[in-house]
């Protein structure tokens, strides 16, 4: 009997020690900075990460999801040290929660929402950003788009078609989105014939093509702030200023992001008083 | 195969989360199982419901119930983190949720096995004056170790595939719950994600497949004895 349990036996063995082995390439040494960011800047942010770790062999860790996921995650414990937020709103959610450390937050970005359809199947005839349009009609299927609910863009998204009076024809047919870069994926592989995106990641993608760009909103415009988090480790500083140096920004202007208007870095809730459509800088269509 | 860096991070943590949450459990698991197998008690079916409950729950409510019970909400999530040891959103979160998991299924094999045990061996051994503990030691699990060392197997790859529990306890961070499954979603979420999507699928589906062929290799073992 003893040699047949000792084959079993000997897999079982053999299996764990490869586990074992295996396992090692996961543990550091010391903790890299833990940085959870909007969908939206994975491309930006991966890129400068990776300048500021051949810089300063500091490991930057990045977690992307739609802001409204990473900030419950933190309110939840999540042992960030920066967040990187696609709106506002959830950014006070945190300060609310006390979730951020006092002062460190400021805005980052600023962004614009475009609506995409599969490359070579635009809506024909095109169409129009103008309240009388009849979007129903302009395309067949459904709308992708970032989880109105929760999502930032999606938030922003609902804004923008509810100003131009779009919002009921299209709110039936939604294909809501755990994140923006979901949204953007539904359009490149065809799978919804219509999507709303913001300008950047539309510009990560040539499998797409950009139909119409909805206007700002002059109550809410898009806007990503910055702040290190309550526990953040004292490396995180450093990375936050990266960040706003012109290496970061460098990154952020190639990949079509907007540096956000310098305002007072707004604190409190109470200090975000409703902003008067602050002069945006080059007009992003240029880019199209 | 080659993979990137990010990719091979993936997967030396899915084995790390799945060996840690399968070395956590082995233990208690194989003594539930024995007592479940053998042992008559008062109460049994409610043990033997709340044992099997994750097997049944969507794993997005038990990853939720997990995160109120173990999270910052909760003071002992909050001791925990006091200690270092922080359960929400870490790699300890992700074993946390592989072990509640994958624990219904080792359980209910090392039952199975232990079951399959004759009783009458456990009894012969006894009366020549062994305690319980030897008699499991010698006979019992000797007897049932192909089944037992199966339910290890499955529930280590039950483990590295856990993905529902894992997202909402410990979410998406790369070298901490980031594991094949969690990568593979985020990946075909993504925009040019599809060939590391197809080379973490190639992964994930090999593992599996050797982790069936053993444990059905590990339970005709068992039946052929038994049947002897």
């Amino acid at each position: 009997m003893n040699h047949q349990v000792r084959s079993p036996l000997r897999i079982a063995v053999l299996s764990l020690a490869f586990a074992v082995v295996t396992c090692g390439r996961g543990w550091t040494s010391d903790e890299p900075v833990l940085v959870f960011a909007a969908a939206s800047t994975s491309d930006a942010l991966a890129e400068i990460a990776k300048a500021y770790t051949a810089e300063t062999k500091v490991e930057v860790t990045l977690s992307f999801a739609a802001s409204s996921t990473l900030a419950k995650q933190i309110e939840n414990g999540a042992p960030a040290d920066l967040i990187l937020s696609a709106d506002e709103q959830w950014m006070d959610d945190l300060d609310q929660h006390h979730a951020l450390r006092a002062g460190s937050r400021a805005n980052l970005l600023a962004n614009h929402l475009v609506l995409v359809a599969p490359k070579g199947k635009a809506p024909s005839p095109a169409i129009q950003v103008a309240s009388g349009f009849d979007i129903a009609k302009a395309w067949n299927g459904r709308l992708a788009i970032a989880d109105p609910s929760h999502v930032p863009a999606g938030i922003y998204a609902q804004a923008a078609f509810t100003e131009l009076g779009w919002w009921d024809a299209v709110k039936d047919r939604l294909a809501p989105t755990l994140d923006v870069r979901a949204a953007l994926r539904l359009v490149e592989t065809g799978e919804t014939g219509l999507g709303v995106v913001y300008a950047t990641d539309a510009k990560t993608s040539d499998r797409i093509e950009v139909v119409a760009l909805l206007p700002d909103d002059a109550r809410q415009p898009i806007r990503y702030p910055v702040a290190l988090t309550m526990n953040a480790k004292p490396r995180a500083q450093a990375f936050l200023d990266y960040l706003r140096d012109e290496r970061a920004s460098a990154i952020f202007t190639r990949l079509g992001f907007e540096m956000a208007p310098l305002v007072a870095p707004a604190t409190t809730p109470a200090a975000k008083a409703p902003p008067p459509r602050a002069n945006t800088p080059a007009d992003p269509r240029a880019a199209h | 195969m080659l993979l990137t860096d990010e990719e091979w991070t993936v997967v030396a943590l899915s084995a790390r989360v799945a060996l840690v949450s399968l070395v956590a459990m082995a233990v208690p698991g194989i003594a539930l199982g024995w007592v479940l197998a053998r042992r008559s008690f008062p109460g049994k079916i409610v043990v033997d419901t709340a044992v099997h409950l994750p097997l049944v729950l969507p794993p997005v409510v038990t990853g939720y119930l997990l995160l109120l019970l173990l999270g910052h909400g909760s003071a002992f999530g909050r001791w925990l983190e006091a200690l270092g040891l922080g359960i929400a959103f870490t790699w300890r979160g992700a074993a946390v949720a592989a072990a509640v998991m994958a624990f219904p299924l080792l359980v209910r094999s090392v039952r199975l096995a232990i079951e399959l045990v004759d009783p009458r061996l456990e009894d012969a051994v006894r009366t020549l004056g062994a305690g319980p503990l030897r008699t499991f030691a010698t006979v019992t699990l000797p007897l049932a170790a192909p089944g037992v060392l199966a339910g290890l197997v499955v529930s280590f790859a039950r483990g590295l595939g856990e993905f529902g529990a894992t997202m909402t306890l410990a979410g998406n961070i790369p070298g901490q719950s980031r594991t094949l499954p969690v990568a593979i979603y985020a990946y075909s979420q993504t925009a040019h994600g599809e060939a590391e999507v197809m080379r973490l699928l190639l992964i994930s589906l090999t593992v599996s497949i050797l982790a069936l062929l053993a444990s059905e290799l590990l339970t005709r073992r068992m039946r052929a004895r038994s049947a002897r």
